[in-house]
């Protein structure tokens, strides 16, 4: 009897101990860089360095357009991971495990070797468009993939895809209305999970930008790197503080939907 | 006239016949229901209706027009799903107006066909709520609805009352039949339950195997059952090993004991084995009303089935299960006493396979 309390308290002990652990592996770093970010007025803490960001012209710019790529980014994966996603679930479910591998070759190529690969295929005619944003877009799309495809399909795979499809088509209503106004509203929440990991995704990602030469804030936090001290600490914080924003408006967003897709779920 | 007419429809998946040689007229404000057991054909060939499934050979005609190859969402057929499918995001208004909306009906049209809707259903209390607010009877009823909205030509009911608990089952089934005969929809049942075809339909096929086993009214499929596998699924079945002895008088010997049966048996030779199926309430107790068959039994053992008692009888070398109506005075036999029962020879039935 006493022994298996004994067990038990001991299994609490470590239970405690790995989790605690675990929390300060990810949290001292994050300290530590928000309590350098407040040095940088002599002997005083203080929001300076986030002054001196907010004050920075070239962070507007270059953030403004890492929201822009993060937005696009967004709406064309959501415009061909959505339809894909569906018409696998609906009509094609053999595909569904060589797509999901395919999905998550970003995770096993490395970034480097694929912003070269794109480099070179698209920058000699004809698919001369190294220059384009679209092509910048496009990349992103592929780099946040992973992230988008798998939201999608566990969206789906939480409601009757099929049934609710039949149930439009009975009704009179074609693809478009079907996808549009039964299906995409149905996975609002994933959509949205999907989205905002891209948006993590984009705001964050250094290699593309770099490599395609466009305007973006991961750049610019490198270069910042290099030049000050402070400043490029305020800007990690800063763009921790985006990413848990978004997460919690993902949140926020997808409270009571669970609920929701009870009628049309399996 | 013929309302829907299905002609020679066959239906493969990947090689295997599903449907076979099916052949059905339905009349306008007819209520038909498939029967059968799972895997028997009943639901594809309804999609084949519906449009969510092709078939492989033959021909949908509804009003005099060929929808076979017609997609889904353009023939005009109102669709019950057994997982209710509403549009989750959906109020019930909204589901009900989705298909009035798809069809470009001015707002008003919209209002006043879901109110209609809604006093047919008796929800109107719920019309803001969404699925995931109602129960399950509920749900299904605001589906009826959504699908009579868009007033189809055929209404297709899916297992409708499968998901949904015995007494909402009961009362849901009265109210979807009241509503289709108000209305005078045709309607297409498929169902697994006996209890539910027998109740409901104008007309009951009974499918196996993908292939039509019999058509008739539910008296006529429950009382004169063509094959023996429509006298086993629907209702409750004695079967016996029995010799013909005389196929011009229709005598018949199960284990030593003389019955007579109406069954045509002139094509049978004296001596050939078949198998005679008898139903349990065909039987009674013998009192003054004697009956073609008088037969000496032993009592074997008596189960209370609530309205009926089912008492199991030997008669000769074979069992066979008696139905009589529960009553508080009824004077039930001792366990293994002798008795003597009887049955008329048009309850006795030798069936082909």
């Amino acid at each position: 009897m006493n022994q298996t309390s004994d067990k038990k308290r001991g299994g609490k002990f470590w239970a405690w101990f790995w989790m605690i652990l675990g929390i300060l592996y990810f949290f001292l770093p994050l300290v530590a860089t928000f309590l350098f970010s407040l040095r940088a007025k002599l002997g005083v803490l203080s929001f300076t360095a986030y002054q001196h960001v907010f004050n920075d012209s070239n962070f507007i710019y270059n953030f403004s357009y890492s929201v822009l790529w993060g937005v696009l980014t967004i709406i064309v994966g959501v415009l061909i991971f959505v339809p894909t996603a569906y018409l696998i679930r609906l009509k094609l479910p053999k595909f569904r495990l060589p797509v999901e591998f395919i999905t998550m070759l970003p995770f096993v190529i490395p970034a480097i070797v694929y912003v070269f690969s794109l480099v070179r295929t698209f920058s000699q005619p004809p698919l001369l468009i190294v220059n384009s944003p679209a092509l910048l877009v496009a990349g992103y799309v592929i780099l946040s993939m992973p992230y988008m495809y798998s939201a999608i399909d566990t969206g789906l795979r939480a409601i009757d895809v099929q049934t609710l499809t039949e149930a439009g088509q009975s009704l009179g209503a074609g693809w478009g209305t079907i996808l549009f106004k039964i299906i995409l509203p149905n996975i609002r929440t994933a959509i949205l999970s999907g989205a905002f990991l891209s948006f993590a995704i984009v705001i964050g990602e250094l290699i593309l930008a770099q490599y395609l030469v466009k305007p973006a804030f991961a750049p610019y936090m490198t270069y910042l790197i290099q030049q000050k001290a402070y400043e490029p600490a305020a800007m990690a914080i800063i763009s921790f503080a985006l990413t848990w924003a978004a997460m919690g408006i993902i949140q926020f967003i997808g409270r009571g939907s669970e609920q929701g897709q009870i009628a049309g779920g399996h | 006239m013929t309302h829907l007419a299905l002609s020679k429809i066959s239906k493969d998946f990947g090689g295997t016949t599903v449907v076979q040689d099916f052949n059905l007229d339905v009349k306008k404000g007819e209520f038909v229901s498939f029967l059968g057991p799972s895997g028997c054909g009943k639901t594809t060939t309804l999609r084949m209706i519906a449009g969510f499934e092709m078939p492989t050979a033959g021909q949908i005609v509804m009003d005099d027009v060929d929808i076979t190859n017609q997609p889904p969402n353009q023939r005009n057929v109102g669709m019950i799903f057994q997982a209710y499918a509403l549009f989750p995001n959906m109020t019930v208004t909204q589901n009900i107006g989705f298909g009035l909306q798809i069809r470009r009906e001015s707002r008003a049209v919209i209002k006043q066909r879901t109110d209609e809707m809604l006093a047919l259903i008796n929800l109107e209390k719920h019309a803001d709520k969404y699925p995931y607010q109602l129960s399950g009877g509920q749900q299904q009823r605001v589906s009826l609805a959504r699908a009579l909205a868009v007033r189809p030509q055929v209404l297709l009911l899916d297992e409708p009352l499968s998901a949904l608990d015995a007494k909402i089952r009961v009362s849901l089934r009265s109210e979807i039949r009241a509503i289709q005969k108000t209305l005078g929809i045709t309607a297409i049942f498929v169902t697994h339950d006996q209890e539910e075809a027998l109740s409901i339909s104008d007309r009951i096929v009974v499918m196996n195997a993908g292939e039509m086993e019999q058509v008739g009214t539910p008296f006529e499929v429950y009382n004169f059952p063509q094959t023996r596998f429509v006298a086993n699924f629907v209702g409750s079945l004695n079967t016996a090993n029995a010799e013909v002895t005389d196929p011009a008088k229709g005598l018949l010997s199960v284990g030593g004991v003389q019955f007579i049966t109406a069954s045509d048996l002139a094509a049978r030779k004296k001596g050939e084995a078949v198998r005679v199926s008898i139903r349990p309430e065909r039987f009674s107790f013998l009192s003054e009303h004697k009956k073609d068959n008088a037969l000496d039994c032993v009592i074997e053992n008596i189960t209370f089935l609530g309205s009926v008692v089912r008492i199991q009888i030997k008669i000769g070398d074979s069992n066979f299960n008696m139905d009589t109506f529960n009553n508080p005075f009824l004077e039930l036999p001792k366990l293994g006493s002798k008795e003597k029962v009887t049955c008329s020879k048009e309850a006795v039935l030798v069936l082909d396979e």
